[in-house]
């Protein structure tokens, strides 16, 4: 279980983080979403201990961490955004030596070491990590993370440099941690990434935290309607007619008119999908910009609008 | 729960040494030309004592003069010819080694990962430190074995006062290299990135070199005041070389007797003076500089009788000056007690710095 009692991190007298109180269970999977700035990255490294909080606690099970770090940082497992490593070593040299640092005996730490390298996909990657792609670091970053099979996992833009097979197995692998028991914190800036793999979400706005609930609860609190603007991903099997409607403000074509970005007022989806069947022409996707909402449900709730 | 990082860190510091390349490149020059060098001494060590073993063997009345050169040469001669190439080569390993520790963690953010593990701030720090202090020791113990090693080889074997010497020059030049090694550390924890970090150090390497020789030029004349004006009037009267003649007049008949000239004696005391205040702040400046220590110490511990010249030899009593038994590690010692100082000064500031560091 992760506690934060008003904690609040201030540089130069301006606080990144503001008293910030909440609570997450044991087992849960949560996400902290906020644009950038929002105080995501400060608030996790006051958990992992590796800034103090200039007031207010947070604790790992119980043990706070400005107190007691080095036992908080045996209970949990961090991977921050910009992963780093010592580039001049192999990726099983890295983990061995972070393996010792939790005292690990070599059997296990061979033993843990293999199994963490194969769950991310890297067993029998042959060369030192000076050589690893952003995404293969990544990954490592999250073998890591798993390295002393923590109770709690802390992670910070997970998905940042991951490509789509990088990410499912993310997905894979937080899901199995979640079915052991293990309370994870995600910390994105991506919501739809968010609301795919966590069962809470909380939005940080200004240091602050604007709303928590699940991602059903929240959306539902966020009017639709509120949107100025939609836009609206069409990908087509043949060429698509060019669309008018009233609330259409731009449409872009592209592909010889196979893709198109409608720029509307409102929803006009079913509008075009009417078109489309009457020109029987076979829909492939026709969606809203998710990108467009996110942006929306996170200035909703970064104007205080949609304060949990 | 129990922090295992001190000796993790520092287990991993020494093996990254022994497996960088810029360390082995360096150490290998170091190491090459330490042999070229004993090599050398040795040769010239080899026929200095035949020279000497020949003055022996001639059956003569005649009184040798005695004095520098001419008593039997010492085995520590050898390690004068290593000992200026091994300053400069020193303190470019120490700067090499230590100049981008905690720099180059920070350039690849696995600072940030390492300190999210279970380890006290303090034991990266002291764990870098340490493994530095390790692999430096091994470097010079390996070092010290093949010099040895090279004087068994030509049969040479020291004598225990010889041999407590060279262990003493030994610890010094470690010392030496340390003090740069802690200094490009403390360097490290203050620059953004690595290549700051050594410009950062160069700089202040280059300044304790040169200090003593800047602070000897006009410099020194702005500490402690001009020397005193040469009694030109006494030196061209027939007072000349500092004595007047006078003549008694109760006695007869006349006795000319020589008296000390009051000005040449007045400027003899002050030029005295100044030159002993002068030497007082060469000698406080040269502890300010890593290298200009050990070169004193190789001189005085590697030169037979530089001791004994220094401390008996006034600036102007050159003829006749005498050789004494000098304890020349009581000489030393104000250097090596400086040696002690720079890397404990220098770790201390780094200590201090990486504890306050942001990391973010």
């Amino acid at each position: 279980m992760i506690t934060f009692d008003h904690l609040s991190k201030a540089y130069n007298g301006v606080y990144a983080v503001d008293d910030l109180t909440f609570e997450i269970p044991a087992g849960e999977i949560f996400g902290l979403l906020g644009p950038n700035g929002a105080g995501k990255s400060t608030t996790i490294l006051m958990l992992t201990g590796l800034i103090e909080p200039t007031a207010g606690r947070c604790l790992i099970d119980g043990v706070e961490v400005a107190k007691n770090p080095i036992a908080v940082k045996h209970r949990i497992g961090y991977m921050p955004e910009d992963v780093g490593f010592y580039t001049n070593l192999s990726a099983g040299e890295n983990l061995d030596f972070f393996a010792r640092l939790y005292g690990m005996d070599t059997a296990a730490r061979n033993s843990r070491i293999d199994e963490l390298l194969s769950l991310v996909n890297l067993d029998g990657v042959d060369k030192l990590v000076g050589g690893y792609s952003k995404g293969m670091r990544q990954r490592l970053g999250l073998a890591k993370a798993l390295l002393n099979d923590p109770a709690v996992i802390i992670l910070d833009e997970p998905t940042a440099n991951l490509d789509p097979r990088g990410v499912a197995d993310y997905r894979r692998i937080i899901r199995q941690m979640a079915a052991e028991g293990k309370t994870i914190l995600v910390s994105s800036h991506i919501l739809s990434e968010v609301s795919l793999v966590c069962s809470s979400i909380g939005v940080l706005s200004q240091g602050r935290l604007e709303a928590r609930g699940t991602w059903k609860e929240l959306t539902q609190t966020f009017d639709a309607t509120r949107l100025e603007e939609v836009k609206i991903l069409v990908e087509t099997r043949d060429p698509m007619p060019e669309f008018s409607h009233p609330d259409l403000i731009a449409a872009e074509y592209t592909n010889e008119n196979r893709e198109a970005v409608i720029t509307a007022r409102s929803d006009i989806r079913d509008a075009i999908a009417e078109t489309l069947r009457d020109e029987g022409v076979l829909i492939r996707q026709l969606s809203f910009d998710r990108t467009t909402i996110e942006e929306s449900i996170l200035s909703y709730y970064h104007s205080g609008e949609g304060q949990a | 729960m129990k922090s295992h990082g001190l000796p993790v860190i520092a287990h991993k510091e020494l093996r990254d040494h022994f497996r960088s390349k810029k360390f082995l490149l360096i150490f290998g020059i170091f190491l090459i030309i330490t042999i070229i060098g004993m090599a050398t001494g040795v040769a010239e060590y080899t026929n200095n004592l035949e020279d000497y073993n020949d003055r022996q063997s001639v059956a003569t009345d005649d009184i040798y003069p005695g004095g520098i050169g001419w008593g039997k040469p010492s085995i520590v001669t050898i390690y004068l010819g290593v000992s200026a190439l091994i300053v400069t080569l020193g303190a470019i390993l120490g700067i090499a080694m230590g100049f981008d520790l905690i720099s180059k963690e920070k350039e690849t953010k696995s600072l940030k990962i390492l300190l999210s593990h279970p380890v006290y701030r303090d034991e990266v720090i002291n764990g870098k430190a340490l493994g530095g202090l390790m692999a430096l020791a091994i470097a010079l113990g390996i070092t010290f074995i093949v010099t040895f090693a090279i004087l068994l080889i030509a049969g040479i074997v020291p004598a225990g006062d010889e041999l407590a010497k060279i262990l003493v020059y030994g610890g010094a030049v470690f010392l030496m290299i340390l003090s740069y090694f802690a200094l490009s550390l403390f360097m490290s924890t203050i620059a953004s990135d690595s290549g700051k970090a050594l410009v950062y150090t160069l700089i202040v390497f280059v300044a304790l070199m040169s200090l003593p020789m800047l602070i000897n030029g006009p410099v020194m004349n702005i500490i402690i005041g001009d020397p005193p004006e040469f009694p030109q009037e006494a030196y061209m009267s027939d007072s000349a070389f500092g004595v007047v003649a006078v003549s008694s007049a109760s006695d007869t008949p006349e006795k000319i007797i020589e008296e000390p000239n009051p000005i040449w004696e007045e400027y003899e005391r002050e030029i005295d003076e100044y030159w002993k205040k002068r030497q007082s702040v060469t000698d406080i400046i040269t502890l300010l500089s890593p290298t200009q220590n050990l070169e004193i110490i190789s001189y005085t511990l590697l030169i037979p009788d530089y001791a004994a010249i220094m401390s008996s030899v006034s600036f102007r009593a050159v003829d006749d000056y005498e050789l004494e038994d000098t304890d020349v590690f009581g000489i030393i010692i104000k250097n090596i007690i400086a040696l002690l100082a720079f890397p404990a000064l220098f770790l201390g500031c780094a200590y201090v710095r990486f504890m306050r560091m942001d990391i973010r």
